[in-house]
């Protein structure tokens, strides 16, 4: 044993020296700060107002191009989508190039270019520069759209749409926007695949026509690349991109819920509830309390901070737990995200406020926010070895009116900070009372739970597109052999049945309403089998008109006369059909029995219609009585009331709809049938 | 509004991507052994502040037990518990104290571990790498912990998103034998099972100096470093526990496996997934050619044709998920609204079909070479980066100068070259065909 411990004995004393030094206990000291190099970039603006950013960085022979169009956010309200498509229709084609020559060409050169509806993003190699600039300009300045394009991409959207109604961060966050932003403000819109049906290509034509001009255009160029050698390029290719004013619109500020509201989307297949706490901010680059936002959101959650120690490390809830402080030129947001086990929904929901609400109260330690100042600081020199944080830089500097110092002051900045300065913060941006908790979870594990959090107020069920509704609606299954055909025909019955409907050629009705303080007066004239006139008029003047006659319609307003077209024109032809109930197959109208629910205390069968192009009514028949008694679409609900004998039919004399939130009371004066009305009275 | 598709293709290209990198800026570096064994790999570039500290151990889910998947990952969580010298929860704030970040990632081959730091910070990072490497610390508190974490994280990443299982079920089918026959997040049952004794028998196996390669990239001095690298790493032990690599080799398919999978989804998905060589074998080069004949860009022949054209899938994708002891080259589509899964299956087919019978030009495989180019100069773009596949190619090749050459393997590549392997291994018998269908189609 002692021989056999020489040998070990001596190779310790060999080492020994080099660790003798080394004190393992503690983190080694750092030696002295590089010096943080925030990198220049040059600027330039060409003759139609097109401003250029370059940031050189000749470390590798490529360049990144980024182009952003910096318009005013647009409402696009019933045909949400239109802006996105139109991004997706760049590329596919211009007046000299077809879209297979685009891409041939772009793929060639091994590079990436991507377009969107704010402009594109490009990377490659230095030596394909020119070539890349000349298409790129080619595609984004000499578009043509076609109609065929807009149907491909149309498809792509829908299916698009199909694949995120089954995920939960996708329906979360489709859920959060609208939410946050409210559905009047551009932030707010979603898609639908009614909005996306709905999108033409003169829309696009336009809106491409109108904003996307080069007076309101950021191009950055990064990388193996001089200002010389860039602006020569751009005004070769993008010189002739003609300045134009671009429209301005100003919307109202979305404002944080009055308290804490829960908002809940029921996936049952859900193992994980995706949460999210969220209200819009004001915060811009080069507010007085922008850095100290920044710095407190970080604290918080801006990186493995308090959420991500409270919710992973301490609990075990999550496997991640963060906050955003987002910054935008209109209206910013604030958004704490986690996924968590069904079981502890509530319990993280309590976290996150409970962390919000002591930013709040509670003084940050110096140690802590020292920490985070160091990190701050450090990964702000870290992310300087991407030439595009630079450009970045640069466009904030341009777009927010930053002095030309604001990023080399950024460090200095963030040192001054004090833990009174955070919670000054933390009282401007965290609203732990007044925000959405957005829950996307398997509603039956979490629900009870989640009505504890937040009690005397109910929690707002949505469905997977956004759209609110009512859990207490339960339907209950129609009984066994009831069919849509056996409730129609028994309404066909109770109204007068086949025979006499099939004798009934027209009808010509006349009807009331009150509008702040006018009476309007509706006069309906129907011709089977698909004609329709309805002449809207105030005073005994016709103010408006809306006309079917069979193939075209024609919209008449006191702007002026419009041929319908796209939903407007499925609507009219919908409405037009004669007593569709008579024959839903020939129409291609599909009916379905959904089962029972109770309106106003009366049980009433639901049963969903189908028009082709997937416009859908949701119909309501009297179990008792056979009849109608609501109608609900997209436009609104109307429940009939008051059914009255015309010669031996009967009609509802009264109508109550509710159309965009607003109330409205129809009452019927006279309806006649079989005037004989000529062909003439519905002529385009 | 494909976004949904293009997030699982990138996840897919992630996972099944690493490495050719190359020349463009040559990348110089030194690399040697210490006693102990521990691979060091040095590139210095002072342009900016910035280093990379990184460590590769060559342990991944295929070195687990079958009653053990899984292991290997959460072992990794593990690592950040602590130190004889950090306590536990110290270590990411001591690394956020240096103005720094780190993070983790385990594959089936290798786990890896960085710090990304402000460069006169470089001396913490192998601190901080060496602590867990010497006398990592780790309590019952820690493992219970980490245990609901990874199983958080299987849900998130997995079992709660729609196609979030692709991976997991095409391994499962593709491999019988080998341990690839499960993925590195692994099942609960055994997360559950995993016994802190366990992870520590496996650390004293696996994460021992003979079985790691440090990698550090960034504003250095090499012979300072040598010497930092000497301090922290020189007196750790060499392993006493010989390793085990699995031998076990997947016999060769004979015929079409075929199999359906029902999720929580709405649009079918169709996923291929043919037999492929490991990485870095000759025949690697010509596939993942393929791959992006198939699929990178617009103009590629599934785009076009199936995607654009035919409007036949949402979105479809050719993937070469190549790994140490072999690989998948995949073919994954998401059908669009209203067409069937054999549908889209026959349209793919039919363009792989034309490109086995010989519908490939010249100027199809420049474009090609023209493709991998532009990618291996954009893979030089930081240090974190650089540091990774410099590990890597030491690690599965043996020669980390292939971040410089690896280019030529992808230039020697014939149009010859590519029509024989389309033939060789873009066959029927060779391939698994999964169906990803909705939940409401189940009989």
């Amino acid at each position: 044993m002692k021989r056999s411990l020489i040998p070990v004995l001596l190779s310790l004393w060999f080492i020994l020296p080099v660790h003798a030094q080394l004190d393992r206990s503690k983190p080694p000291q750092p030696g002295p700060p590089p010096r943080i190099d925030i990198g220049e970039y040059q600027r330039s603006i060409l003759d139609n107002g097109l401003t250029l950013i370059v940031v050189s960085n000749h470390k590798l022979p490529r360049i990144t191009c980024n182009m952003l169009i910096d318009y005013d956010p647009v409402m696009e309200g019933e045909h949400t989508g239109f802006t996105s498509i139109t991004g997706s229709l760049l590329g596919t084609g211009t007046l000299t190039r077809t879209k297979d020559q685009i891409n041939e060409e772009i793929d060639f050169m091994g590079a990436g270019v991507n377009f969107t509806d704010r402009g594109f993003f490009a990377s490659c190699l230095k030596k394909h520069s020119e070539k890349c600039f000349e298409i790129i300009a080619d595609a984004l300045i000499n578009a043509k759209f076609n109609q065929e394009e807009l149907e491909k991409i149309r498809k792509q959207t829908l299916s698009g749409l199909a694949m995120e109604k089954t995920s939960p961060d996708a329906i979360s966050d489709r859920l959060n926007r609208q939410l946050i932003y409210g559905t009047a403000h551009p932030y707010g819109e979603n898609v639908s695949e009614q909005s996306v049906e709905s999108v033409t290509l003169e829309q696009c034509q336009h809106f491409y026509q109108a904003y996307f001009r080069p007076n309101i255009a950021y191009l950055a160029i990064v990388g193996d690349i001089t200002m010389e050698e860039a602006l020569p390029l751009v005004k070769k290719y993008f010189g002739s991109w003609q300045k134009q004013e671009v429209p301005r619109h100003v919307y109202s500020t979305p404002e944080p819920p009055e308290k804490n509201t829960i908002s809940l989307v029921d996936r049952p297949v859900s193992v994980q509830s995706v949460i999210k706490v969220s209200y819009p901010v004001m915060i811009k680059p080069g507010d007085k309390n922008y850095i100290t936002g920044k710095l407190m959101n970080v604290i918080l959650g801006g990186g493995t901070f308090r959420l991500f120690n409270n919710l992973r490390e301490t609990h075990g809830y999550t496997y991640g737990a963060y906050s955003q402080l987002n910054h935008d030129k209109l209206i910013g947001s604030f958004i704490a995200s986690t996924e968590v086990r069904n079981s502890v929904t509530d319990s993280a929901i309590v976290q996150i406020l409970y962390e919000m609400e002591r930013l709040r109260t509670e003084k940050v330690p110096a140690e802590e926010l020292d920490m985070v100042k160091n990190y701050v600081s450090g990964t702000f020199a870290l992310s300087l070895e991407k030439p595009e944080t630079i450009a970045g830089f640069a466009l904030n500097i341009e777009r927010f009116g930053l002095p030309a110092d604001y990023y080399r002051n950024y460090l200095s900045a963030i040192k001054a900070v004090t833990p009174e300065d955070i919670m000054e913060a933390a009282k401007t941006f965290l609203k732990p009372q007044q925000a959405n908790v957005v829950v996307v979870g398997k509603a039956e594990e979490i629900v009870k739970p989640l009505a504890a959090l937040t009690p005397g107020k109910k929690i707002r069920y949505y469905d997977n597109e956004g759209k609110e509704y009512d859990p207490a609606v339960q339907l209950k299954p129609a009984p066994e052999g009831v069919t849509a055909e056996s409730v129609n025909e028994k309404y066909l019955e109770a109204i007068g049945g086949r025979k006499k409907l099939a004798k009934m050629k027209d009808i010509t009705s006349s009807m009331t309403t009150t509008v702040q303080g006018m009476t309007l007066t509706f006069k309906n004239y129907r011709k089977a089998p698909d004609k329709l006139l309805v002449e809207i008029s105030m005073g005994g003047m016709v103010m408006s008109k809306q006309v079917f006659d069979g193939a075209r319609g024609l919209v008449t307003s006191p702007m002026g006369n419009e041929e319908a077209e796209g939903e407007v024109l499925e609507t009219l032809k919908a409405e037009a059909i004669f007593f569709p109930e008579l024959d839903y197959a020939k129409h291609k109208i599909t009916a379905t029995l959904l089962g029972i629910e109770e309106i106003s205390g009366t049980q009433a069968y639901k049963i969903e219609y189908r028009y082709p192009g997937d416009k859908r009514t949701s119909v309501y028949f009297d179990l008792a009585s056979g009849l109608k008694i609501r109608e609900v679409s997209d436009e609104g609900t109307t429940n009939y009331s008051d059914y009255r004998d015309v010669k031996g039919l009967l009609f509802p004399y009264q109508m109550d709809a509710e159309i965009q939130g607003q109330a409205l009371k129809l009452q019927v004066t006279d309806i006649e049938i079989n005037k004989k009305l000529k062909d003439e009275l519905f002529k385009i | 509004m494909a976004k949904l598709a293009r997030k699982i293709a990138a996840l897919l290209l992630v996972l099944s991507s690493f490495g050719l990198m190359a020349t463009g800026t040559k990348i110089s570096f030194v690399h040697y052994t210490l006693p102990n064994g521990l691979n060091v790999i040095l590139h210095q570039d002072n342009s900016k502040p910035v280093v990379a500290v990184t460590i590769l151990y060559h342990v991944g889910s295929k070195n687990e037990s079958a009653d053990r998947t899984g292991f290997a990952h959460f072992f990794e969580h593990l690592m950040f518990e602590g130190s004889e010298n950090i306590p536990r929860g110290q270590y990411d704030k001591i690394t956020q104290n240096a103005g720094g970040v780190n993070n983790a990632n385990t594959s089936q081959d290798r786990t890896f571990y960085y710090e990304l730091l402000p460069s006169n910070q470089l001396e913490l990072g192998l601190w901080l790498e060496s602590e867990r490497l010497m006398h990592l610390k780790v309590d019952s508190v820690g493992v219970e912990t980490q245990r609901k974490v990874v199983k958080e994280e299987r849900s998130s990443r997995y079992d709660n998103q729609p196609y979030g299982s692709i991976i997991e079920e095409t391994f499962k089918r593709a491999f019988r034998v080998h341990p690839y026959h499960w993925i590195p997040i692994g099942s609960v049952q055994y997360i559950d099972e995993a016994k802190l004794s366990e992870f520590m028998d496996f650390y004293r196996t696996y994460y021992v100096p003979d079985n790691a390669t440090l990698s550090i990239a960034g504003d250095i001095d090499i012979e300072t470093t040598k010497q930092l690298v000497s301090k922290y790493f020189a007196g750790i032990p060499k392993g006493k526990i010989p390793i085990v690599r699995p031998q076990v080799k997947e016999p060769p398919q004979q015929a079409e496996i075929r199999d359906v999978v029902y999720d929580n989804i709405q649009l079918p998905a169709v996923i291929q997934a043919y037999q492929m060589p490991a990485m870095g074998t000759p025949d690697y080069y010509a596939l993942d050619m393929l791959t992006r004949l198939l699929s990178s860009g617009e103009s590629s022949r599934l785009v076009k044709a199936v995607v654009d054209q035919q409007q036949k899938a949402l979105f479809a994708g050719a993937f070469p998920f190549a790994l140490e002891d072999a690989g998948l080259f995949i073919v994954f589509s998401i059908a669009n609204m209203g067409i069937s899964p054999e549908d889209v299956e026959a349209a793919i087919n039919t363009e792989v079909e034309k490109v086995i019978s010989g519908d490939v030009t010249d100027k199809d495989l420049q474009k090609l070479k023209n493709q991998v180019e532009n990618e291996f100069v954009n893979q030089n773009a930081s240090m974190a980066g650089i540091a990774e596949n410099l590990a890597n190619y030491h690690v599965y090749f043996g020669d980390a100068n292939l971040i410089n050459t690896e280019i030529e393997r992808y230039n020697k590549v014939t149009r010859e070259d590519l029509l024989r392997v389309a033939g060789k291994y873009l066959r029927k018998e060779n391939r698994l065909v999964l169906y990803y269908l909705p939940k409401s189609e189940k009989k």
